[in-house]
């Protein structure tokens, strides 16, 4: 088994188009899937490819219509950083504790792609755009279209995440729901972030994304659009019909952490919470 | 004349700087040449018979241990003996220990125990409450006669989940050979428990084990008996392979197949007279023992004792069972059967007083134990009770009326409840004369340095402070001149095992008497040894049999206010404050009992509303620290804590129990709070989200 250290983000590449590496950046989810015994390596099952030190991928940046943020930035930089929307740092200031967001990454969210996770959760709601790049190639994707089940993404084997986009919005109101095991350092049961601009009692833009409850996470771009220009009172009016829409896709699970009624309701508790308190300035 | 300051102001504790600046070399630290590693093979059924045991190639240096290496019986001595050493012809349940590979290098450890191939013949394992390993029995006064005077009577039933003592630091030892005996080094409650069971698995002598507690890192409870099964085991493995071995266990593994605290199904019935005072009460505790009954009988021996908690019922029929089941054995921690106990009966006598339409403060104010009253045992509460008092403060601090009468409006969600409870201090009835004998001992050298001898643990409940501050004291010598090393049954006496809040009150106590007796014989420059042996006082009777008198020689008394907001959105509990008193006598450093109420406190509020364990057909699903969620200092919340000083005439400078006591209230007092945030009756812990949705909508 080769473990390899790329000096470069070009280097990386060439790897990458050569053999069949899993990339690692902070190693927050790989490190502790792959755990082994005290004093003894990580029992890694394939190639590994250690991105850590590319500090070329490291970087935050305001490109007037879009936020650009290279793969490697972690979460506590995001944090700090003035141009990163309220509502994902209301986000990241409660995943895990300081030690794994100074390593972890949105980028690793994405790969891991874990349907609890809430990083991706944000993604979903701000219609992040990924550049996705193997040698001599790039693409740039919907965020929606690159994770498709538990630990499944477009990407292929010769590809990395290189930059995630966030499209500027504006929202009247925000709001980041986490029901974790406790308030801090805990693993969703499942999440909901949404988002609203509400101009002259008009409804101009309407986004809710659910975590936890699907394979992956849930946003229902037609429901939003289809009461998108509606006054408040009517969408509010609405409120059955639009957890109706959602009722196919919310199916979560039993496990270790909670139980599927319990999601499905809360699910459904929150979505309705948002929608009846839309007009309500935090 | 210089002014002694009071017993209680606090000193900085003398092991924080060696602690926080991870100089203490825990058992994990510790390295020996030439040392190799042992790793467990485990069973991954829960039940059945060992048909085949397929070894993989051992490369030479690499050895495997099991049942027939022992040299004498392979039983773990404790109080029970019934928990093998290793799994010889059947398992009982799921990570059960079959044998050890041990070798030197980490990496060929374990893949040499993934690769033993073993044959079993599966049988069908039990995990429902059918089985009964233990039976206890006890009554007072006439309970027949009340039911059939009653005008009334309420049942309820109360369930309580696992709770795993999550103790920063795993299982572990470092053995070695040494003088043809075996030396075992580890993070544990009760050096003279580890040494007995060894001897005893051994069939060696006094002379040939040794054990040295190392720094403990955390235990509560999790390291009273458990650490003897894997002392056993690994003396047998020093036997058979003559070289240095360190087997520590990993926190999957540790959380995975060690004891925690029983999960509890207690039935309770009041008969009440006409004027709706309670007259009789009839009571049934079933435990989940686990595999092997180990502690688990005297666990729910404490657990009924503390069947009416802090109020005087006359007539009284208390049964309980422990029940086998093919899931890892539960054991010891803080608490030990208390806690499940003290939830339920808090629960019923609210639950009581809301049927009957009455006040529950006032209910229960009225039926609360008062100096001079029986014990549930029909021993005597002797000493001054100060529980009036401390309810008036936890009233005043918390403003508990007003906000009880504020959130009965439903739609504030908030809640708020008080619990207030015992606990036994020391070993139950006559164990301490009968079972534990302590001997403590201290020596003088000719430099005029004190030396205390004794084998308690500080596994951060401060005795490594406290001790030498009430010895120093009594001597009227500075505190340097007093040491107190890590235990080492080579040099310190049987002082009985760190358990049971009996550490100060017990074992300082006779520190106190052998302090007093050599300041009145100090030789200056002389060498001086001082012994003292645990007396009974003499007022303490108790039948073990009929399980009638005293259980306890005295009591430490708490009370817990909790006030918490459920979300109308996910149903989750906030925690907003907590206020405590305590009474345990006087307290040897204000700021230890202060971090026992903060610690004691988290822990039992915790055990009521957020910690979750459980099995599917005998597999833990919460295993590590990431699904098994203890309180983080977000979840803790806003706590105001008080000491009352009701000094216990026996104890040194009047101290009782403490570690215990803060923890046993919490739950009840969490779940109180919550049932008034959502208008139901709550009689299952953890109260999880989950769970509170359901009672929302069923009721």
């Amino acid at each position: 088994m080769k473990h390899v250290i790329p000096k470069t983000y070009k280097e990386a590449l060439e790897h990458l188009s050569e053999g069949t590496y899993k990339v690692l950046a902070g190693g927050t989810d790989l490190m502790v899937k792959n755990r082994s015994w005290s004093e003894t390596p990580a029992r890694f099952k394939q190639d590994m490819l250690y991105i850590h030190n590319l500090d070329e991928l490291r970087y935050v940046e305001d490109k007037g219509d879009h936020l650009a943020i290279g793969a490697l930035t972690d979460y506590e930089t995001l944090l700090r950083h003035e141009a990163v929307p309220k509502v994902l740092k209301d986000c990241l200031i409660e995943i895990a504790g300081p030690a794994i967001r100074k390593v972890g990454t949105l980028a690793g969210n994405i790969g891991n792609a874990s349907p609890a996770a809430d990083g991706v959760l944000l993604l979903y709601l701000l219609d992040a755009q990924l550049v996705i790049e193997r040698k001599g190639a790039r693409r740039e994707a919907l965020i929606d279209d690159v994770i498709t089940g538990p630990g499944k993404t477009t990407l292929s084997n010769e590809e990395m995440i290189k930059e995630i986009r966030l499209p500027k919005s504006t929202f009247t109101k925000t709001q980041f729901l986490k029901v974790g095991g406790r308030k801090a350092d805990a693993i969703s049961k499942v999440a909901f972030a949404g988002a609203v601009r509400i101009e002259d009692g008009i409804v101009k833009d309407l986004r809710m994304a659910i975590g936890a409850v699907n394979v992956t996470v849930v946003r229902l771009r037609e429901v939003e659009k289809l009461h998108t220009g509606e006054t408040i009172s009517a969408v509010q009016d609405s409120i059955v019909s639009i957890k109706n829409a959602y009722v196919p896709h919310i199916k979560p699970i039993d496990d270790q952490r909670s139980n599927r009624v319990y999601r499905k309701r809360v699910a459904f508790n929150m979505i309705e919470d948002f929608i009846m308190n839309m007009h309500i300035q935090d | 004349m210089k002014t002694k300051k009071d017993i209680s102001e606090s000193i900085r504790k003398v092991d924080s700087e060696e602690k926080i600046s991870g100089r203490a070399p825990y058992t994990s630290d510790i390295s020996v040449e030439g040392m190799l590693y042992a790793k467990t093979v485990r069973s991954p059924i829960a039940r059945g018979v060992i048909k085949n045991v397929k070894l993989p190639d051992m490369p030479e240096g690499y050895y495997t241990v099991d049942a027939s290496d022992i040299p004498s019986r392979n039983v773990v001595s404790m109080i029970y003996e019934d928990w093998p050493v290793f799994a010889e012809k059947e398992v009982n349940f799921i990570g059960e220990p079959i044998m050890l590979i041990v070798g030197p290098d980490k990496e060929t450890v374990m893949n040499l125990a993934d690769n033993v191939e073993i044959d079993y013949e599966e049988k069908n394992p039990v995990f429902d409450f059918s089985n009964s390993g233990v039976r206890l029995h006890f009554d007072k006064g006439d309970v027949v006669n009340a039911f059939e005077r009653a005008a009334k009577t309420i049942e309820y039933e109360y369930e309580t989940g696992y709770q795993e003592q999550a103790y920063i630091e795993p299982q572990g030892f470092v053995g070695y050979i040494e003088d043809g005996g075996y030396t075992l080094v580890g993070s544990i409650q009760c050096p003279y428990y580890v040494k007995n069971a060894v001897m005893d698995t051994m069939g060696e002598d006094e002379d040939k084990v040794r054990v040295i507690q190392a720094p403990v890192g955390g235990a509560f409870g999790g390291k009273e008996e458990f650490p003897s099964v894997t002392a056993c085991q690994l003396a047998v493995a020093l036997k058979k392979i003559q070289k240095p071995i360190k087997f520590i266990y990993e926190r999957e593994e540790d959380m995975e197949t060690t004891t925690k605290r029983h999960p509890s199904k207690t039935k309770m019935e009041a008969a009440l007279d006409e004027h709706n005072n309670i007259i009789g009460m009839r009571s049934r505790i079933g435990l989940d023992g686990g595999a092997y009954i180990g502690l688990s009988g005297v666990v729910l021996s404490r657990g009924m004792l503390a069947v009416t908690n802090a109020y005087t019922i006359d007539n009284l029929d208390v049964h309980g069972d422990v029940f086998l089941t093919n899931t890892v054995p539960n054991g010891a921690f803080r608490g030990f059967g208390a806690p499940q106990m003290i939830f339920a009966i808090e629960m019923f006598i609210h639950h009581i007083a809301k049927d009957i339409g009455e006040d529950p403060y006032v209910f229960r104010k009225r039926h609360m134990v008062k100096q001079g009253d029986k014990t549930s045992t029909s021993g005597t509460f002797r000493d001054p009770i100060i529980l009036d008092d401390m309810i008036q403060k936890a009233v005043e601090i918390s403003n508990y009326h007003d906000k009880a009468k504020a959130y009965e409006d439903r739609d504030t969600y908030k809640g708020i409840g008080m619990s207030w409870f015992l606990h036994g201090c020391g070993f139950t009835g006559s164990g301490e004369s009968d079972i534990i004998k302590a001997n403590v001992k201290l020596r003088k050298d000719d430099e005029d340095n004190v030396h205390i001898l004794v084998a308690a643990v500080d596994m951060g409940q401060g005795p490594k402070t406290t001790f030498r501050k009430l010895v120093a004291d009594i001597l009227d010598v500075p505190i340097e001149q007093v040491t107190f090393n890590y235990p080492d049954t080579r040099y310190v006496p049987d002082s009985g095992p760190t358990v049971a809040s009996r550490t100060m009150m017990v074992v300082g106590g006779l520190l106190a008497r052998a302090a007093k007796t050599l300041k009145e014989d100090w030789k200056e420059g002389e060498e001086q040894t001082v012994v003292k042996q645990y007396e009974q006082p003499d007022y303490v009777e108790w039948d073990q049999d009929t399980m009638r008198g005293d259980a306890y020689p005295a009591y430490s008394w708490g009370v817990n206010v909790v006030e918490v907001e459920v979300s109308k959105v996910t149903y989750e509990v906030t925690v907003t404050n907590a206020w405590s008193i305590y009474d345990l006598g006087k307290a040897i450093d204000e700021r230890i009992v202060m971090g026992q109420a903060d610690g004691g406190q988290a822990q039992g509020i915790a055990y009521g509303y957020l910690e979750v364990m459980n099995h599917e057909n005998g597999k833990l699903k919460q295993k590590n620290m990431t699904d098994y969620i203890i309180p983080t200092s977000v979840d803790v919340p806003k706590m105001e804590n008080h000491i009352m000083d009701n000094p216990y005439p026996l104890g040194p400078y009047g101290a009782k129990g403490v570690g215990e006591l803060t923890l046993v209230g919490g739950a009840p007092a969490v779940a109180l709070a919550i049932e008034q945030a959502i208008g139901r009756k709550v009689r299952k812990i953890p109260a999880t989200p989950e769970s509170i949705m359901e009672l929302i909508d069923n009721g």
